[in-house]
């Protein structure tokens, strides 16, 4: 009966016209969807992932596209379609207030939506550049290599290209005004757009750094205009340089290798044998075996401390790597560093710059040598006394005197490199067993 | 429009043209395919010669010296021998040159394809990037005098072309008929000083292709005089009968005529081979047999790639020489930006094996350090009428109504305004 009055042309009474709301219901309240209220029970013996499978309806992935049917999309919604009239569409015109001119054009439109302001007008963005008078120009923004002229027509492309600087570049007038790069142009404009802005009372002023840009397109121009010989010979380098950072890590890792077995070897030797073992070769070669025996400790002296491994050229580091103490260093003695670290009132780990580094290393290579030399010296304290205790034995009744110097750790200083040589080396001692 | 804001458009009955040396590209913004394609031939005869045919409008009183003339556009009529029709092309160097006869092409497009009066549809023209400022102007009063169109507007084809893939910066790489073009695209501006073009397009690679066929003594009578042709075995001479015409056709219907006949032949025979023409690579793919509009027929091998090749392997007019001088050319900040979008548009990319190489080329000549990607639509429509269809799109956005030049702008502040209006 409808479709009959629509093609006489009759007016239908009493069937309102079709709108969203209608169609889609949504005027009546809706039915609150929330997850979680559609719970359905696991039936017995169903697998908890089988389940979850079946049963995750109201976890549906979001729309890819916005939707504006109100949550449930169409998918929920009961669409009531019924005879009533649909909504017209007019071909109308249209004014648009993003254009200055109010020309009209002409467009599909539903008459319903007629109050409405054009709906693409609100991205209509413009860009603000600054502007100046005549007198601000004359006073403020002068420049040597910039006539008013040109400025002005910097700043009329800027504004007609929304500081696209590059298109800017492109269509800049070069018949009128020489030709100017891309840094040249943003130099000025920025220069403009700063002084303005501290005109007008603003605080945040941005500055360009047009010769820092310079360099870095230098330096990207360079990197693309390599040739293929030159990229090639570069990736050569490259993995020449990699053999031999290769060949350099297998070396140091050899000489801790070697330094450790030297260090194992030396603690095994750290009883009074080492003292003894020594001794007697060097008496042999040499006739003042004082000479071998000091030559003996100064050496042990220098090599002492702590060996830290050379950081050099192995490619990028931090500098605290430096600091790290080397692996031969053992538990004992770096448990002791920190010790007296602490004692000292130090930092630990104290910020690694040059100075710090250096000295940091130093004294702590300083403090191992200390403990060595103070080890190395109750060594010798006590095979002094365990020979004064065998000399006693093996002739009652005498008493060996050991000159104080020898005895006293605290007179160190004093000590007479000659004569401690002279009594720990005695010729005949009964030690080497 | 009412539920349009979801996809950004607004139709407001835009027409889009799209001139070319090749054909002019006519239809409604929105659509996605030309309404027409219109070869960018005039045919001009003495009135005498009168037949039936469509014509251009008998009201365009002004120019009274051409109303001894009769004008035959389109495809049909264009095939057609006629007494004294003699063919002239409007275009010259990518750009409106005969302008009588371009009004005689936009006439038949209002008349016979719009079939609506021009003061209802705003107009949307490509142009090619090195348009001059003068014959943009004289585009500009002709549309709003002539045809009274209520609004204007003119874009690069390039800028279209990469609108096509939904870009607006992209290094445009355009293979028409006349030439090929290296176009850099940003923001939907067009740089133009780093635009670079060689004159190696479609029409070169037809002369190429005729020379080829001349001289193993094919002949290329064309299919429009033709009557009848028996069939012969491969390679045997044809046997044909002539139409029987009482003139002789002019020699410029001739020569298009022979042209379009080459034409097809490039376009089913050639190929651009995948790495430099190398004889014995090339002797290893399959021949293409192809007949001719007389009924001859024959294989072709390696003489498909040797002609193609003549597009890749000039030292400075190859399209991949091109490509990368115009990227070279561009702010060193935006090239990893144009190498990773070089979109492909053209007919005349459509060669076989053309994309495979240009992309081949470019490769060689990237920076190491860039990513390259080509955009090529697959679709021989997309591919040709590239330039066409970003218009369609662009004139149905609903953000873009705020750009068109409008008739008051125009009779307020005259042509000389299109310049600043369409940078
Ligand atoms: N399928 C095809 N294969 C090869 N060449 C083609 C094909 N289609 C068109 N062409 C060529 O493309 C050229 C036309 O390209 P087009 O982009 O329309 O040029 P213009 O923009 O100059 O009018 C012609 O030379 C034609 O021979
Ligand atoms: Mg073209």
């Amino acid at each position: 009966m409808a479709d009959v009055r629509d093609i006489m042309e009759l007016d239908r009474p009493g069937t309102p016209e079709i709108t969203r709301e209608t169609i889609l219901g949504t005027d009546k309240p809706k039915k609150k969807f929330t997850p979680g209220t559609k719970i359905s029970k696991r039936p017995e013996g169903m697998h908890r992932e089988v389940f979850a499978l079946l049963y995750n309806d109201n976890k549906d992935v979001p729309p890819l596209f916005p939707s504006d049917t109100g949550g449930n999309g169409y998918k929920q919604t009961k669409i009531k379609l019924g005879m009533r009239r649909p909504r017209k569409w007019e071909w109308m015109a249209f004014t648009n207030p993003a254009r200055s001119d109010n020309a009209t054009f002409y467009h599909w439109r539903r008459p319903s939506d007629d109050a409405k302001e054009y709906p693409f007008a609100k991205f209509n963005k413009k860009v603000d550049v600054p502007t100046y008078t005549d007198v601000e120009y004359q006073q403020h923004l002068t420049s040597d290599t910039w006539t008013k002229e040109e400025t002005d027509h910097l700043m009329d492309l800027a504004q007609q290209f929304d500081l696209r600087f590059i298109i800017i570049a492109d269509r800049y007038d070069t018949q009128k005004f020489s030709k100017r790069s891309v840094e040249d142009l943003k130099e000025r404009y920025y220069k403009i757009n700063g002084i303005l802005a501290k005109l007008n009372g603003e605080k945040k002023i941005y500055t360009y750094d047009a010769d820092h840009e310079r360099r870095r397109k230098e330096q990207l121009k360079k990197l693309y205009d390599r040739t293929p010989e030159q990229i090639e010979e570069e990736q050569f380098l490259i993995s020449e340089l990699k053999k031999i950072e290769a060949r350099k890590k297998e070396r140091e890792r050899k000489t801790q290798d070697l330094q450790k077995l030297i260090s194992q070897a030396d603690i095994q030797n750290d009883t009074p044998r080492k003292t003894d073992k020594k001794i007697p070769k060097k008496k042999l070669s040499n006739p003042r075996p004082s000479r071998v025996d000091t030559s003996y400790i100064l050496q042990a002296v220098e090599t002492a401390g702590i060996k830290f491994p050379d950081y050099k050229n192995s490619g990028v580091s931090l500098r605290s790597q430096r600091m790290k103490l080397p692996a031969n260093i053992g538990q004992k003695k770096s448990k002791a560093i920190e010790q007296s670290l602490q004692e000292m009132g130090l930092e630990l780990n104290p910020t690694a710059t040059e100075d710090i580094c250096q000295h940091f290393n130093e004294l702590r290579s300083d403090m191992v040598l200390l403990m060595e030399i103070k080890s190395a010296l109750e060594t010798c304290e006590y095979d002094l006394q365990s020979l004064r205790h065998q000399y006693e034995a093996l002739a009652p009744g005498k008493t060996l005197i050991i000159p104080a110097q020898l005895t006293n750790s605290e007179q160190e200083n004093k000590i007479n490199t000659g004569e401690i040589i002279d009594v720990v080396g005695s010729p005949g001692t009964p030690l080497n067993t | 429009m009412s539920g349009g804001m979801l996809y950004g458009g607004d139709e407001i009955g835009a027409l889009v043209f799209d001139p070319g040396h090749h054909s002019l590209r006519v239809g409604y913004a929105q659509e996605d395919t030309p309404k027409a394609e219109i070869p960018a031939v005039v045919g001009v005869a003495p009135d005498e010669a009168i037949k039936l045919e469509a014509e251009s409008k008998p009201d365009d009183s002004n120019v009274s010296s051409q109303s001894q003339h009769k004008y035959y556009i389109d495809t049909t009529f264009l095939h057609t021998p006629r007494v004294n029709m003699e063919l002239h092309s409007y275009m010259k160097d990518g750009m409106i040159e005969n302008w009588d006869m371009f009004e005689k092409i936009l006439d038949y497009s209002y008349d016979k394809i719009i079939q609506s009066e021009s003061h209802y549809h705003p107009v949307l023209f490509s142009e090619s990037p090195w348009n001059q400022r003068q014959k943009r102007e004289r585009l500009t009063e002709l549309m709003f005098e002539k045809y009274k169109v209520p609004a204007f507007f003119l874009v690069k084809n390039a800028v279209l072309a990469a609108f096509a893939t939904g870009r607006a910066t992209a290094l445009v790489i355009d293979s028409g008929a006349t030439h090929t073009s290296a176009v850099p695209v940003l923001d939907g501006y067009v740089i133009s000083n780093a635009v670079v073009k060689s004159p190696l397009g479609g029409d070169y690679l037809i002369l190429r292709a005729r020379e080829m066929l001349e001289q193993m003594g094919i002949d290329l009578t064309p299919a429009a005089l033709i009557a009848s042709k028996d069939v012969v075995r491969d390679k045997d001479k044809p046997r044909f009968v002539k139409k029987k015409l009482s003139f002789q056709p002019s020699n410029s219907w001739m020569t298009y005529m022979v042209k379009k006949t080459v034409q097809d032949f490039q376009q089913s025979v050639l190929q651009v081979s995948e790495s430099q023409y190398d004889e014995r690579v090339v002797s290893n793919i399959p021949s293409v047999h192809y007949e001719f509009p007389t009924g001859y027929h024959q294989d072709f091998g390696t003489e498909r790639f040797k002609l193609a090749e003549g597009l890749f392997d000039h030292a400075m007019l190859g399209a991949g020489y091109i490509a990368a001088t115009s990227a070279g050319m561009c702010d060193v900040d935006i090239r990893p930006a144009l190498y990773s979008s070089v979109v492909l548009t053209g007919g005349n990319s459509l060669v076989q094996g053309f994309s495979d190489r240009l992309s081949r080329d470019l490769s060689v000549r990237t920076p190491s350090s860039a990513r390259l990607k080509m955009i090529a639509a697959n679709g021989s429509v997309e591919r040709r009428f590239g330039s066409w269809v970003g218009g369609s799109i662009l004139a149905a956005i609903g953000t873009f109504q705020q750009m068109w030049m409008s008739m008051q702008e125009y009779q307020e502040s005259g042509k000389s305004q299109i310049d600043r209006k369409c940078p």
